[in-house]
């Protein structure tokens, strides 16, 4: 059932190019699709960890600099006279280093995490974006500061025996990041099912529990969190060769808030929430722009987001699931009366 | 609830796909410009000023034939909106030819789309020297580079007998490229260069870098911000009793906001501007700029708002030309023509040059620079 | 000439201090009685600089009479949020009710830039514009008005909190709620209670500081930004904490811009706050232990 419904959301998302001929509103479901899987790695932390991370921007961020400078290159002077010069690589070996250096902060902040714990790892998670923001804002000689790194090249596939292929169309970066997606889900979902995902799940519904049949804490929530960190640095990797210019405003709180609404609203814990709210609040302000004056936009955005909480509190797809399943179930338990059978269902 | 949203997506779709369609009837500019977000109130005075150009253009009879229609999207003062926008404007209006997008991030961030697209934009604010040194052709600026600024100070500089300055800028592009060309100048002038403070976009409190430049050993602050920060600045200065000469950039200053809002501690300081609605008869083109300050106040905007209105106005009649020109409202055929108008701006004549790497240049126009002083809270043309 | 430049820098952090001190107890409050992370603060803070604009400027009324109707205009506007965003939600998580606030901080400063518009507003004080100066330092009026009002909040809130029957109710629902019910304490009224007097400090804290700098409708992020790190600084619910919190939040900008890069200015405060949690993650000032 679950496996027929995700593969036929995999089609029809699949099928988007072929018959949406708008490249504004393929472009905007490209960057959507980008959020959408920084949302998911989120997800991991939050859903799955209950840690919310209110500054995942930054491993987000940390990928995009870390990607556009491998594939840009770079100059930069170190204390005690040293010089690291840079020349520029392959975009795709800037998305591995983008996804470790990425896991990297993110174990870090793990290890953090052990220590600090809801309303303090939200503040430290915040603060720490915000010192990323303000290193990529005045660390001029590496990263220009708010001068932009510009010229980004697209990421080019290398094609064995064919050279490469550079992805400028919107059709290829659309499929490039329905892949990535693609491969982020899966590799979620393997883990949330696997040892390690029980462990995650027994220690975020009773820590005591779980630690007394031997989960180890810090090991599980760093993982978690280098995971996390690792699949938001990806998406950020795919945005700075997308967007193709990157300045420290890519470090902007709204861009965090943007990651927590998809993954709440969708249902935070639920695979398939933070697609679902990402796609709708991903392509809400595209909605609004024609109907609407500007700030009235944003006040519906707003809105929107209460409606939904105040509705559906536990996020769009576990409320409705529920609903699903009440349904079905009443209407099974009927069936079983009108035939005679006193059995609860 | 879900009914609803699927309700306004669809007609947001509809409209997307079959808005583009109609209206032949007039010729479209498209407009990218931050209208919510940090940079809202710019955004906004540079689209009033656009309208009055529309209106102007189209009471005396639009161009070719037709009315000009602005087509005006909100960037949201963040980049990835500015891309998206120019995406929607060029593809699903078919605006032959943009304005925008205000901020340099947001401008840069536009640029790729302008090459995809091969559809050329008027950059009307925007300092970053990128913009026009990356070798994109499909730009063309109006606003002056910080190093046209310091090309145009260079003149006055001696007359002010300036010895060591200080510098406190934003920290943005705009910002930053400021304190790097002025200082270039000023120490090919034998200038020396003290102290280069900087502050966050919205930063409120500047009183930490303003003890410090106290305490240097200069005799004048070169500033660069907007008019917030700028009012904010010449209070602290004066409540910590720093007596230096304090002379800002950039053109975003809006005296009047100055001293309407800082009152006394605006007097003595000195500001290079683009634009004199001031003095209309001392700008390079009086019938225009008077026409357009009376027009301004008829829609009741605050005075203060012209000095960044007016390029908004520059912008749009610098695209009415080239279409004109072009004889089509094509992008090619406007690309192409840009680079042949040559019109009375507000602050000067606007002529494109080329500048940039062979083969791809970009256009830019130099604007007039002048310099101002503030005395007893009204605005004086300092004459060197 | 360096100890005049350090003296200048201690008078700042000073009158910074006290600014940061009443931003930070509205959000302690909040946070520690009810558990909500309230991003709503920046916006009641924008709100508080927005009704003294209207009082002062639009209506051409005294400029001390303009802070009682700020105080109070918050207080209502809190008390409204908590009625209908908060109480319908009591016992959602934390996730939840910090993200309906973040909603109601988008809608709320976005309908603040639609009414009045993204152009800076000032408002003219009673206050002579030349400053007071002693010796090497100077300083201007307003803010020694503005620090002694600041002062004055902080004592009043102080003894509301320590001195009065729901000061103590408000205390024993931080301490246990479920307790606090038990005992006969109305536990939704003292939520309320606590939510609008934490937004009517923030409604002050906009009043006292719009006329220092300029109102504008982000000009409550930073504030935000500034009063979460006092918070986590001082420990949450704690007044005093907050308090001094705030001042040294204002002493370590204050020597990090003067002596070790404008650039990071703002840095300090994070660098500050990363490194309190690491060692001490309740806060420097802790008194009680809750977590989440």
């Amino acid at each position: 059932m679950r496996i027929v419904v995700t593969i036929l959301a995999v089609a029809a998302l699949a099928s988007v190019p072929l018959w949406l001929r708008d490249p504004y509103l393929l472009n905007a479901l490209i960057t959507t699709g980008i959020f959408v899987i920084g949302a998911m790695s989120l997800n991991l932390l939050l859903g799955f960890t209950g840690q919310l991370s209110l500054g995942h921007i930054a491993f987000f961020g940390i990928g995009a600099y870390v990607s556009a400078l491998t594939s840009l290159g770079f100059d930069v002077g170190l204390p005690g006279g040293f010089r690291v010069v840079h020349e520029p690589w392959p975009p795709i070996i800037g998305l591995v280093f983008a996804i470790l250096a990425a896991g990297l902060c993110g174990y870090f902040v793990g290890l953090l995490s052990f220590r600090v714990r809801g309303a303090y790892f939200v503040i430290v998670t915040i603060s720490f974006a915000e010192v990323v923001r303000l290193v990529a804002l005045n660390w001029v000689e590496l990263t220009q500061g708010p001068l932009a790194l510009t010229n980004i090249p697209s990421i080019a596939l290398p094609l064995p025996g064919f050279g490469e292929l550079t992805l400028r169309t919107k059709m290829q970066n659309y499929y490039l990041v329905l892949v990535v997606a693609l491969i982020a889900y899966l590799l979620i979902a393997r883990l949330v099912r696997s040892h390690f995902g029980r462990a995650m799940r027994g220690l975020m519904e009773n820590e005591t529990l779980a630690v007394s049949v031997g989960i180890d804490v810090t090991r599980t929530l760093t993982l978690a969190a280098v995971i996390s960190a690792a699949i938001a640095g990806a998406a950020g990797s795919l945005y700075a060769h997308y967007i193709r210019i990157i300045d420290p405003e890519v470090f902007a709180f709204i861009n965090t808030v943007t990651m927590v609404i998809m993954v709440i609203s969708g249902g935070k814990g639920s695979l398939a929430g933070p697609v679902v709210g990402g796609l709708i609040f991903g392509l809400l302000p595209v909605a609004l722009r024609p109907v609407m004056a500007p700030e009235a936009q944003w006040i519906a955005y707003g809105g929107v987001l209460m409606a939904i909480l105040f509705v559906l509190p536990r996020g769009i797809v576990p409320s409705l699931a529920q609903r699903l399943t009440k349904r079905r179930s009443s209407t099974a338990a009927l069936a079983l009366t009108e035939t005679g059978i006193e059995e609860r269902a | 609830m879900t009914r609803a949203l699927g309700l306004v997506g669809t007609i947001a779709l509809a409209t997307a796909l079959f808005g583009g369609t109609a209206g032949a009837q007039t010729i479209k500019i498209g407009v990218n410009e931050p209208l919510t977000g940090a940079f809202a109130a710019s955004g906004t005075y540079v689209v009033n000023g656009a309208k009055i150009a529309a209106d102007e253009i189209n009471a005396k009879g639009g161009v070719l034939g037709k009315k000009i229609e602005l087509v005006i999207e909100d960037n949201k003062s963040n980049p990835t909106e500015a891309a998206a926008v120019a995406e929607k404007l060029i593809t699903s209006d078919k605006v032959p030819v943009l304005m925008g997008a205000w901020g340099s991030s947001l401008t840069l961030a536009v640029m790729p789309k302008l090459m995809e697209y091969e559809t050329p934009m008027v950059v009307e604010t925007s300092s970053s020297g990128k913009i026009t040194t990356t070798g994109n052709p499909f730009i063309f600026r109006i606003s002056p580079p910080s190093a046209v600024e310091a090309a145009a100070f260079k003149g006055i500089v001696d007359k002010l007998a300036l010895k060591k300055v200080d510098f406190l800028v934003i920290n943005n592009d705009w910002g930053r490229g400021t304190a790097e060309d002025f200082s270039k100048m000023m120490k090919d002038k034998g200038i020396t260069i003290g102290l280069v403070e900087t502050m966050d976009q919205g930063a409120q409190d500047m009183s930490a870098q303003l003890s410090k430049i106290k305490s240097s050993d200069s005799e004048t602050v070169i500033v660069t911000t907007a008019v917030d920060q700028l009012t904010l600045i010449f209070k602290q200065a004066a409540a910590l009793g720093l007596k230096k000469r304090i002379i800002t950039t950039g053109g975003s200053q809006n005296p009047d906001q100055i001293i309407a809002q800082a009152g006394a501690a605006a007097n003595g300081t000195m500001h290079l501007t683009t634009f004199l609605p001031w003095f209309p008869d001392k700008t390079p083109n009086p019938e225009a700029t008077n026409y357009f300050i009376t027009e301004w106040k008829k829609r009741g905007f605050e005075f203060a708002g012209c000095t960044e209105s007016f390029r908004g106005y520059d912008g749009i009649r610098t695209a009415a030309a080239a279409i004109e020109k072009a004889g089509k409202a094509e992008p090619a055929a406007i690309k192409a023509a840009l680079w042949d108008i040559n019109i009375k701006g507000l602050n000067g004549d606007i002529v494109f040059r080329k500048s940039g790497p062979e083969g791809k240049e970009s256009g830019q126009s130099q604007p007039n620079v002048y310099l101002i002083e503030i005395n007893d809270g009204k605005v004086e043309m300092k004459t060197l | 000439m360096a100890l005049s430049e350090f003296l200048q820098h201690l008078v700042n952090m000073l009158v910074l201090g006290g600014t940061y001190a009443l931003l930070g107890i509205g959000l302690t409050l909040i946070f520690g009685i009810m558990n909500v992370v309230n991003f709503t603060h920046g916006v009641l803070y924008t709100f508080g600089a927005y009704i003294m604009f209207i009082v002062v400027q639009q209506l051409g009324l005294n400029f001390f009479l303009a802070l009682p109707v700020a105080v109070l205009a918050g207080w209502l506007l809190g008390a409204a949020i908590e009625l209908t965003l908060l109480r319908p939600l009591r016992g959602s998580d934390i996730d939840t009710t910090m993200l309906v606030m973040i909603g109601a901080w988008i809608a709320m400063q976005s309908g603040t830039l639609w009414i009045w518009g993204g152009v800076a507003k000032s408002v003219t004080t009673p206050f002579p514009e030349a400053p007071l100066v002693l010796g090497p330092v100077s300083v201007s009026w307003l803010r020694l008005f503005v620090l002694a009002a600041a002062a004055l909040l902080i004592v009043v809130t102080y003894l509301l909190i320590n001195k009065t029957s729901l000061g103590r109710a408000m205390r024993a629902t931080f301490q246990d709620h479920d307790t606090a019910s038990l005992m006969g304490v109305n536990v939704d009224m003292i939520y309320t209670s606590t939510f609008a007097i934490g937004s009517s400090l923030a409604a002050a804290a906009g009043a006292l500081l719009g006329p220092v700098y300029v109102i504008f409708p982000q000009m409550g992020d930073l504030a935000a930004v500034k009063a979460f790190a006092i918070v986590i600084l001082g420990g949450l619910g704690n007044i005093t904490g907050a308090v001094i919190g705030g001042f040294i939040l204002a002493l370590a900008e204050e020597l990090g811009a003067g002596y070790v890069s404008s650039g990071y200015r703002d840095a300090m405060g994070f660098l500050i706050i990363i490194a309190v949690l690491i060692f001490k993650p309740t806060g420097l000032f802790a008194r009680a232990e809750r977590v989440g």
